[in-house]
């Protein structure tokens, strides 16, 4: 086979795996936007949930993620840019227990989420008795999508080239100004893309939040210490109601789930480019 | 930009021509004492060689540091290197005029000939404006008044031949022709001052053009 | 003087009396020194990288530290300012005194020391933030209290680029060419007021023209300040430096270690006329390896 075909024959099989993620994607979304497109409305944002299909909406559901989003911010941002920080500027990186860290954060990673939510169960619902609340759902999906947040602010911090730092110190600023004005707001544009997809993350799961005690169905407006449902959760409990209807409002669910999603992710990719420095 | 390096240059020049104006009184000097058989003005002269020799030796210095710390090229290097030769022939003008003044030491008590001195005068005070005309010309970086110097050493030449024709004229008497002899060696001593004031002037001229040419002229083959 | 006989010896640092006998030159000899280094030397993780280091950095004058690569002369400018202090593993043995007082003393704060002695590094590192703020970052995190953008100004102005920069004092820094990088590098250097100035090869990364620039203001910066200047190019250490030290690199005899040491001390013209050192004389001639 001469060079340029095998080239050609390369590109061709590379366009092809493309074309089948794009594929299988673009018939997820059109089978959804057919059935959901013309529920979407008022009603399903507004509306709590109900047995009649006309009235009912998402309300209590739309109403959790959002809370839980902000309160999983809150937490996961100082906590994982804080340990961020301290492993990259103050550990000595030769001593064993800082190395002993850092695999430990690869690890968690790694783990699969529903382990978070038997944790939740044991320690926060059960160990401190916080009860089955929106509280212990943020706080174990903060847990779940920390890691992630270290790891991205760890990447973050040490894109900023060492120079600046040498620069700060030769100037006479002690370590915490040399942090705290220079390599913080240069890592910023890193940290703030790595918290919103785990945030986008955190948002999409479901294991965790039914171990420590999602409810399928509430109708009134969450509260932090109260029960909770949320998005991904409601979303399953509308299909499994037995009218047709509740099948399409599913659909339509989906589609907000899918725009709170999209809408993160394009606010990350906007600050990564905004932000985004030669050095 | 280079500010350092061209306040160097400036200075090592300006040196130069400190040294010029103390060769052109050494000049004065040997020529008044020669016409005036002044033996005190010739010791005075001859001590005052060791002043043109602590010049020529400050300029040496300032070009070795030069070259060593600048590492000048282009006419930067031509200049340097011209300073260097002008240096050397400035130098060698003073110790002329150093032997002219122990001529006259030697020659004390002979008669001399008024029409040899008054040529004397003349030369020297041609010679001076040589000097004049080559460290101007340096000064001005000036390539035409610079060849002119070549005609002002005809001059000379020309005068030089004179002293030798008048001595054969003269010299029948013994002590005529001991001063004469000496005399010859004074007439050569301001021929040679002229010859390094054209070398300085060709100096000037390189430094110009980027070409070493040497002044001929018909009258000298 | 220095001299060393054949493989490396002690080295006895060349005061300034010995100097101004040397040379017969008393201005020399009334300058102060700003440093006296004693017996230097400094290793990371256990490897020396130099050592026996004995010189005295005088007041007003620009020094030069020249040689090889790997001949420690980076890390010994690094100690004058308690740099190496961010290196892990590295260690600092002997003295450095800075005004007769001993740097790496138990109650010096690094931090007041590198107010004092400024850096200024091979690739020009301005700040991600605008030429204003890159000045007033050091004034702001000393606290110094007077008025900021006169001192953001006169700042700029010593180091010859407010004219090119004070009508985009907002903009970012990074779009500025890289001689005017540097000379913002400066800039902000001087915008604390130090005492000395350390360039560890300023002009490197740069063109020949931005070269010859700060050239020419290092000549007027060092009637206000001290400055020390580490280069790899011998011919700038010749056209700026007042002093210059050659140093060397001493490869143990088994061909293993490699350390630098001091070979020779001296007044720059003395060390491109007429070295005492035959190494000093190879390697400015070129012939150096």
């Amino acid at each position: 086979m001469s060079r340029g075909l095998k080239g050609g024959v390369f590109k061709g099989l590379l366009f092809l795996s493309l074309l089948v993620g794009f594929l299988m994607l673009a018939a997820l979304l059109v089978d959804v936007f057919q059935d959901g497109l013309p529920y979407l409305d008022l009603t399903l944002l507004t509306n709590p949930p109900s047995s009649d299909p006309k009235i009912a909406g998402a309300r209590p559901a739309i109403l959790a993620t959002i809370y839980i989003g902000v309160l999983l911010l809150l937490f996961v941002v100082p906590i994982g840019v804080g340990t961020a920080v301290y492993l990259e500027e103050y550990a000595d990186k030769r001593r064993w227990y800082n190395k002993l860290l850092e695999i430990n954060i690869q690890n968690l990673a790694a783990v699969p989420s529903i382990v978070y939510g038997i944790l939740g169960l044991a320690f926060l619902v059960r160990g401190i008795g916080l009860g089955r609340v929106l509280l212990a759902g943020a706080m174990i999906l903060t847990l779940l999508v920390l890691p992630t947040v270290i790891i991205a602010a760890r990447e973050a911090i040490r894109s900023v080239p060492d120079s600046i730092r040498q620069g700060g110190y030769a100037l006479g600023a002690t370590q915490w100004q040399v942090v705290s004005r220079q390599v913080l707001p240069a890592a910023i544009p890193g940290i703030a893309t790595g918290s919103i997809l785990a945030l986008s993350r955190a948002i999409g799961e479901t294991a965790p939040l039914i171990m420590i005690g999602a409810v399928t169905y509430i109708s009134f407006d969450p509260t932090i210490l109260g029960p909770f449902t949320a998005l991904p959760i409601q979303i399953y409990s509308f299909l499994r109601l037995p009218q047709e209807e509740f099948k399409l409002l599913a659909a339509a669910s989906i589609i907000v789930l899918l725009a709170i999603l999209l809408t993160l992710n394009a606010f990350a990719i906007f600050i990564r480019n905004r932000y985004r420095r030669t050095w | 930009m280079r500010i350092s390096f061209q306040q160097e240059l400036d200075e090592l020049e300006a040196l130069l021509r400190v040294e010029g104006e103390l060769v052109l009184r050494s000049l004065r000097g040997a020529v008044e004492a020669v016409c005036s058989q002044d033996v005190e003005l010739a010791d005075e002269v001859i001590a005052f060689d060791d002043d043109i020799d602590a010049q020529y030796f400050e300029v040496e210095q300032g070009i070795e540091l030069l070259l060593a710390r600048q590492t000048p090229v282009a006419s930067d290097l031509r200049l340097v290197l011209a300073l260097l030769k002008d240096n050397l022939h400035l130098e060698r003008m003073g110790d002329l005029c150093t032997t002219i003044a122990k001529l006259t030491k030697l020659t004390k008590g002979l008669p001399p000939d008024e029409t040899l001195l008054a040529g004397f005068k003349e030369m020297g005070e041609r010679a001076e404006q040589m000097i004049r005309v080559a460290i101007r010309s340096l000064e001005q970086r000036d390539r035409v008044a610079a060849e002119s110097l070549l005609e002002l050493d005809e001059l000379i030449d020309r005068a030089n031949r004179r002293v030798v024709n008048r001595l054969l004229e003269i010299g029948h008497d013994l002590e005529v022709r001991e001063w004469g002899l000496r005399m010859i060696l004074v007439s050569r001593c301001l021929e040679r001052i002229g010859d390094h004031a054209v070398d300085i002037g060709e100096q000037t001229a390189y430094l110009v053009t980027g070409e070493f040419r040497e002044f001929t002229d018909a009258s000298r083959q | 003087m220095i001299t060393t006989t054949g493989q490396a010896s002690t080295i006895e640092p060349m005061s300034l009396a010995e100097i101004a006998r040397e040379h017969g030159d008393e201005n020399v000899a009334s300058r102060e020194s700003v440093f006296q280094v004693r017996d230097l030397a400094v290793s990371y993780s256990g490897n020396t990288a130099i050592r026996e280091v004995g010189l005295d950095v005088l007041k007003n004058a620009i020094t030069a530290f020249i040689g090889p690569s790997g001949c420690g002369k980076s890390t010994l400018i690094r100690c004058f300012n308690r740099m190496n202090d961010l290196v892990p593993g590295a260690k600092v043995d002997g003295e450095v005194l800075y005004h007769g007082k001993d740097l790496y003393a138990a109650d010096v704060d690094p931090v007041e020391v590198r107010r004092r002695i400024g850096m200024v590094f091979q690739k020009p590192n301005p700040f991600p933030k605008s030429i204003y703020d890159n000045v007033a970052f050091g004034p702001r995190v000393l606290a110094m209290k007077d008025d900021l953008s006169e001192r953001v100004e006169g700042a700029l102005q010593q180091a010859a680029l407010w004219d090119e920069v004070k009508d985009r004092l907002k903009e970012s820094a990074l779009g500025l060419s890289g001689g005017q990088q540097q000379r913002l590098c400066i800039a902000r250097c001087l915008a604390v007021e130090p005492d000395v100035i350390l360039m560890d090869e300023p002009a490197s990364a740069l063109d020949p023209i931005s070269t010859t620039r700060i050239e020419d203001l290092m000549h007027e910066l060092k009637r206000q300040y001290t400055i020390v200047i580490v280069t790899h190019n011998m011919q700038q250490a010749a056209r700026v430096a007042d002093m210059t030290a050659f140093f060397s690199v001493d490869v143990a005899p088994d061909g293993g270690r490699r350390t630098g040491i001091l070979v020779e001390y001296d007044k720059t013209a003395k060390i491109f006329t007429t070295p005492a050192d035959k190494r000093t004389e190879d390697y400015v001639t070129g012939r150096f390896g």
